[in-house]
């Protein structure tokens, strides 16, 4: 279990990137910043830290995905230099990712063997490397017939699949990036099961989890990151809750965040008893017109599901949506926009703006039925819309007749918001509205929302920024694993420590036995 | 911030020049040729010849007009050739067999058009088959119908009022009024005989025009080329646009089946030939429209309609094989597609 040191990253940094691919070294910004990660020989360890903490990162750099901008990895104690996925497979380091990389229509075996086949002089050794890989799912102790076709296993075997698919090239260190996220409470007791009798074998795992209540039954160390820097390293014995929640958070909230807007009483959404999945938990929220509802949690607590399904952009099961009063289940997203409802998406490039199109056109889009009733479009009349957003906003395009592909992040986001806007709404649902934008972008668009809030719009804000959760929200729900789990109605109780209980479940740590 | 936004913004912007030629390339492509045609081949540059090619352009311009709306979207029709020969067929038995007035016959054909374009827009769109595969089974279930409603015959010769639709001279008129010295004119002459049926292609091509680039539809249909995701979420209707834009089409294609019908003369199911999927294709990408939707132009497509005619032609004058046509728009399409590519790809 102890012993020499595997591998070490020291002082790992990444800088950000303009979009010329060139590194912007001189902001104090950074992805990573002087991260050191060290691994011995047989040992779990977590990785831990909030979204955007630099974690997939740090791990993409190992799995030779891309390229670290400063520091230097260390295998057994000699440098080494990763050229790409292949060379990390050679120096025995095996990525498995959240998403799994399967091909559903090829056997068990195929999959393991998909590469690096094993030839002959003509043709492929099918037998030969069936019986390699039912060796190595007995040697795992898991016994599913090789020739079996992988979209016909559970996700728990596809997991144990990619494992041995990585123990097929050797490896002595497997990355796993959230193993656990779809799996069952028994999928996971059999995954922690192999994953003890591999370190047993000597080999080290790097295991990204968000879910506190595994890591004592899983995990031999545990390093958090934050802001893309190294926090410090706990041995299993101080694995504690709030430990690691402290390590986790720390950071001070800006005064960027502005809340002159004061909620109304009636509420303009409500939605009752409404399942995302025909198996998942009902969720029953409001939103009060001139009231800004933050809602936190992790990626794929399904936040992003619950607001498409509100703008019947996606199918729910069972429950009721109701809108100003009006039920609006079966609605599409063409009847929500003209009765005063809007979505902001997370993805921006795919979901938010047209890119071949200019600023004007875009800005537009949303609300060209509202601002040309006979159909017939009037450019001046358009632009001059997009002039006035143009200022509102400070978006900075040389016109607005700008290709929005050759605008700047922060400009998109502002171009999709005032897209938003254009459409007059009563109801907002903004879906991470400042991801990925710098600082001044930001704060130009929390000042819109509460502009917007004033005047008795309901803001539902999806976000994983804690600070700005915080600082925006009137009301904070928190959602996981498809549903919601908490609510926070209290401004004083709007801590990251709250919220970060909720999104990773202290209250279920019990849930998991001990393997 | 604010200074790579600058950087941006002159590596983006392009002289005036270059943006005309990548909106208008096959207006200066057309004009190319024609100077070159005019200098080199013989009895090329005669108000005849001129004349004979618009009369052959308008036809192509009107099923054309359908087919860049559909590839906007980011579909396509294969069907287009097959529901010519259906709706000339129909409009035959209509008129020919069951002596319906031109009018109604006219009408009750373009009614079939929209049909047609219907279930193309609603097999693409709610049971999300490929509109390649779409469009081509459709297609062949059509002239399988054509076939058997046409027992292989053509129908001939055409009711007059029907002729008249399509064949009558509206300038007569105008050039009876003019004095005698210009009456004597020869291009005058010419001019004042231009059938109808050009004047309805020039119609629907300003129709198709203020469509296409003055309309809220326009826009929304350019949008769904582009983005299907953003323009769902931006509140279009997106079902209603798709399969609505497959019945415009359609409808178009059975006017140009009206059209071409009453040029001929003769009602028959494999009108315009099997290859005039293909052709119409042509012309729409020669005129700039793009294969991966969005992209597309109403004046572009008129003379990428006018090169296509202008070189089958030339191939004509020179007298040379006739089959070297059909090579000729395949290389002619690979080419325009290639530049397509080209000039849209992200700098």
């Amino acid at each position: 279990m102890s012993g020499q040191k595997l591998l070490e990253m020291n002082n790992i940094t990444k800088y950000i990137y303009d979009s010329y691919g060139m590194p912007l070294r001189n902001t104090t910004i950074r992805i990573l910043d002087e991260v050191d990660f060290n691994l011995d020989q047989g040992e779990v360890h977590i990785l831990v830290g909030e979204n955007g903490a630099g974690k997939s990162t740090l791990m993409r750099i190992l799995g030779g995905e891309i390229p670290p901008d400063e520091g230097e990895i260390l295998i057994n104690g000699s440098q080494v230099i990763i050229h790409g996925p292949r060379n990390a497979q050679e120096l025995g380091i095996g990525f498995i990712h959240q998403e799994l990389n399967l091909c559903d229509n090829l056997t068990i075996a195929e999959n393991i063997f998909i590469g690096k086949e094993l030839r002959g002089r003509f043709m492929m050794k099918k037998k030969e490397m069936k019986a390699q890989a039912q060796v190595l799912l007995e040697e795992m102790g898991i016994h599913i017939d090789a020739a079996t076709l992988v979209k016909n296993l559970s996700t728990a075997q596809k997991q144990i699949v990619e494992i041995a698919k990585v123990l097929s090239y050797d490896c002595r260190i497997i990355i796993m990036d959230e193993p656990t996220s779809s799996l069952t409470q028994k999928e996971i007791e059999i995954l922690f099961r192999l994953i003890h009798q591999l370190r047993t074998k000597g080999i080290s795992i790097i295991y990204i989890s968000h879910r506190l209540e595994e890591f004592e039954h899983v995990g031999d160390r545990l390093s958090v990151l934050r802001d893309g820097r190294y926090i410090g390293t706990i041995p299993k014995e101080k694995f504690d809750t709030d430990t690691i929640v402290g390590m986790m958070v720390g950071r001070k909230l800006g005064s960027m965040y502005q809340n002159a807007h004061i909620p109304r009483g009636h509420p303009v959404l409500e939605v009752k008893n409404l399942q995302l999945e025909p198996d998942s938990a009902p969720i029953t929220i409001h939103v009060n017109a001139g009231e800004v509802v933050g809602m936190g949690g992790l990626v794929g607590a399904g936040r992003t599901e619950l607001a498409k399904s509100i703008f019947g952009y996606r199918k729910s099961y069972h429950g009721e949506i109701w809108y100003n009063g009006e039920r609006i289940n079966k609605a599409a997203p063409n009847t929500l926009v003209r009765k005063g409802m809007i979505y902001l998406t997370e993805d921006r490039k795919a979901e938010g703006l047209i890119l071949e199109m200019n600023v004007s056109q875009n800005i537009s889009l949303a609300s060209l039925f509202k601002m040309f009733r006979t159909g017939l479009v009037r450019m001046g009349r358009e632009n001059k819309l997009a002039e006035k957003s143009v200022d509102e906003l400070s978006i900075s395009c040389s016109t607005v007749s700008q290709l929005t592909n050759t605008l700047s992040g922060g400009n998109q986001q502002k171009v999709v918001l005032s897209k938003c806007m254009a459409t007059e709404p009563r109801l907002l649902l903004l879906d991470e509205p400042t991801r990925g934008i710098d600082v001044g972008a930001k704060a130009e668009i929390y000042r819109m929302i509460d502009h917007l809030a004033i005047q008795g719009v309901a803001v539902l804000m999806i976000s994983s920024d804690m600070p700005e959760l915080i600082g925006m929200s009137d009301r904070i729900y928190v959602m996981r694993q498809g549903t919601v789990v908490g609510e926070i109605t209290n401004k004083e109780e709007m801590l990251q420590e709250n919220i970060l209980s909720y999104t990773i479940g202290k209250e279920n740590r019990e849930r998991v036995s001990p393997v | 911030m604010q200074r790579t936004d600058k950087v941006k913004h002159t590596s983006s912007q392009q002289s005036l020049p270059v943006r005309f030629v990548k909106q208008y390339g096959s207006v200066v492509v057309f004009f190319i040729l024609f100077i070159f045609s005019s200098l080199f081949i013989d009895r090329f540059f005669s108000v005849r010849n001129v004349l004979t090619i618009i009369k052959q352009a308008a036809v192509t311009v009107v099923a054309c007009m359908g087919m860049m709306l559909i590839l906007t979207t980011g579909g396509i029709d294969l069907s287009l050739g097959y529901t010519l020969g259906l709706c000339s067929i129909f409009l035959g038995i209509l008129s020919i067999k069951l002596g319906l007035p031109a009018w109604q016959a006219v009408l009750l054909t373009l009614v079939l058009g929209a049909l047609v374009g219907m279930l193309n827009g609603v097999i693409i769109q709610f049971l999300r088959v490929p509109p390649f595969i779409a469009t081509l089974g459709v297609g062949y279930v059509l002239f399988g119908i054509a076939q058997i409603f046409g027992k292989g015959d053509a129908y001939y010769p055409l009711p007059d009022d029907l002729l008249a639709l399509g064949m009558s001279r509206p300038l007569n008129g105008l050039y009876s009024i003019l004095p005698k010295a210009l009456q004597e004119n020869d291009t005058i002459q010419q001019v004042s005989r231009l059938p109808s049926y050009v004047f309805i292609a020039l119609f629907v091509l300003i129709l198709i025009y203020i469509l296409r680039h003055k309309t809220t539809y326009g826009r929304q249909l350019s949008a769904f080329g582009f983005n299907r995701a953003t323009a769902k979420l931006s509140g279009i209707n997106t079902a209603r646009l798709h399969v609505m834009t497959y019945m415009i089409s359609s409808t178009l294609v059975a006017l140009a089946s009206v059209m071409l019908t009453i040029r001929v003369n003769c009602a028959q199911s494999n009108l315009g030939g099997s290859n005039y999927t293909f052709e119409i294709v042509t012309a729409a990408v020669v005129g700039g429209t793009s294969l991966f939707g969005g992209i597309s132009n109403v004046i572009s497509c008129l003379f990428g309609c006018l090169i296509t005619k202008s070189l089958e032609n030339i191939v004509n004058l020179m007298a040379v094989n006739i089959y070297l046509y059909q090579p000729m728009m395949g290389l002619i399409i690979l080419l325009a597609i290639v530049f397509e590519v080209y000039k849209n790809r992200k700098l």
